[in-house]
């Protein structure tokens, strides 16, 4: 077995930083952000949240080898505006999008719950299949 | 491929014979003329919505509208990898007979889901052996099979004749540690099912063995996902281009999932398809193998409208699961922040 051990993939080496930069030599306002023990999950966002800003001109991210726990996310920006503004803009405008998402989430679903805990006896009906509420019937869905 | 305005080139992902048209997101500034693409988080909320359609304990269905397919699918890749769970990680045998190899054993002790709510626990710390009340439950499993003294041996069926000739997960011992007992006093800790079989005993042998439960990610090994499958699927939009009557119609219902196509009688008898409801479709793409109906039928799919369906193993109800994935993921956008903060600092 020549596996890497699976912590690798969230457990940051001594000394290692989480994020570095290198910059891109051939164009301006080019960097390319190397970030550690993180994959598609988070690469994928930022990259689709970047493409959203109009001064970012590039946002693009690869994950250079499947047992190597890092991304690549190569940003350039017009000449008013640097990669990191733009980065540190695009996760910030991200948190507030998740923020709004959790607070919408917890609208819809804590009556339901509560009615769940409520009723605890009858999530099963007689047969003893579980029963699962509509939660139109509940009357809180749009 | 076929005509199409930009608006639906947009917002629709396109199904035909051979091939999948307008897959990616391009709704990006400076793709479209005329489109303001740029971030605008007020638009964003007028244009999001979240709806439950449907919740238990183990399941859970709602549609998530409005956001780019890279958050959905973030969602659910942390769903999968990286909401903790507790479970079987160091197994100690004292005595195994059975058929079933000792690592095989270990193996499928190891995926069985606990019930226990994980934030109550810490992660163990790399190196330590023995673990604290703080971050290990303890199991213990200690059967032996014997001869059923009250039964007759002429029986056939095994279950009868022997006691302790199905080892199922219902066997397996809590050993509270520490103030465990008193802490998880409400809610034992157990296996989610006590039906799981674990082994088949015979006569004279005997299974012992004492097993660590501790907290991990499923980016580590699967038994620690949280969920049994967490996934989305986008919303599908059928239209019928041209009336489509009699037999044709029946043939164009059973392309679909039963529900999609409606029939209805027109005036003079005649049975008319309509699309009844497009949400139930597994988008087959049946109906373009009939040279007949084939023209008939637009099938598309929504683009930022996700039906997200979570299933839980059992450890925490799935609308918990889905406040942790938001949680895991505001945190890690959190740290990047800073460490994106330092970098500049310097």
């Amino acid at each position: 077995m020549n596996a890497p051990p699976t912590f690798e993939s969230f457990i940051l080496f001594e000394g290692e930083k989480k994020i570095t930069i290198e910059k891109d030599t051939k164009v301006p306002n080019a960097v390319i952000f190397h970030v550690q023990k993180e994959d598609h999950t988070l690469g994928n966002m930022l990259r689709a949240q970047l493409l959203k800003d109009p001064k970012v001109l590039f946002a693009g991210y690869k994950v250079p080898h499947p047992l190597e726990n890092k991304f690549l996310l190569r940003v350039q920006t017009t000449s008013d505006y640097s990669p990191q503004e733009a980065l540190t803009s695009a996760v910030t405008d991200l948190i507030s999008e998740v923020s709004l998402l959790e607070e919408r989430f917890k609208h819809y679903v804590e009556p339901a719950r509560w009615l769940l805990e409520k009723n605890k006896k009858g999530l099963t009906d007689t047969v003893g299949r579980r029963v699962t509420y509509d939660m139109k019937i509940l009357g809180i869905g749009r | 491929m076929t005509m199409s305005t930009t608006e639906e080139m947009r917002s629709y992902v396109t199904l035909n014979e051979y091939d999948v048209d307008h897959v990616h997101s391009t709704d990006f500034p400076g793709s479209y003329h005329g489109y303001d693409d740029s971030w605008d988080f007020n638009r964003f909320r007028r244009n999001f919505w979240i709806e439950v359609t449907k919740l238990d304990d183990m399941e859970m269905e709602f549609d998530m509208v409005g956001i780019d397919a890279a958050l959905a699918n973030a969602f659910r890749r942390i769903l999968l990898a990286e909401v903790p769970t507790m479970a079987a990680d160091k197994i100690f045998i004292h005595n195994n007979t059975s058929i079933i190899q000792s690592e095989v054993l270990a193996h499928r002790l190891g995926l069985v889901p606990i019930k226990v709510d994980p934030r109550m626990f810490e992660f163990r710390q790399e190196g330590d052996e023995e673990g604290t009340d703080m971050d290990t439950v303890e199991f213990e499993l200690k059967v032996k099979c014997t001869k059923n003294p009250n039964v007759t041996a002429d029986l056939p069926d095994p279950y009868e004749i022997y006691k302790n000739a199905k080892v199922t997960t219902k066997q397996l011992k809590w050993i509270p540690r520490g103030n465990q007992a008193a802490l998880h006093h409400n809610n034992p800790i157990r296996p989610v099912d006590g039906d799981i079989l674990i082994a088949k005993l015979r006569p004279g042998q005997a299974i012992d063995l004492r097993m660590h439960c501790v907290k991990g990610l499923g980016k580590d090994h699967a038994k620690f996902s949280p969920v049994a499958t967490a996934s989305y699927r986008l919303l599908p939009k059928i239209t019928l281009k041209q009336p489509v009557v009699g037999e044709q119609a029946e043939r164009l219902a059973r392309c679909f999932t039963p529900g999609v196509i409606g029939l209805k009688e027109d005036e003079d008898g005649n049975k008319v398809a309509y699309v009844d409801n497009a949400r139930k479709d597994a988008s087959s793409r049946e109906v373009f193998r009939h040279e007949d109906l084939k023209d008939a039928v637009d099938m598309k799919k929504v683009r930022d409208h996700f039906i997200f369906s979570v299933e839980s193993t059992g450890a925490l109800p799935p609308n918990v699961l889905m406040c942790e994935a938001v949680k895991i993921l505001k945190e890690k956008c959190r740290t990047f922040l800073v460490e994106l903060d330092n970098l500049t600092k310097k």
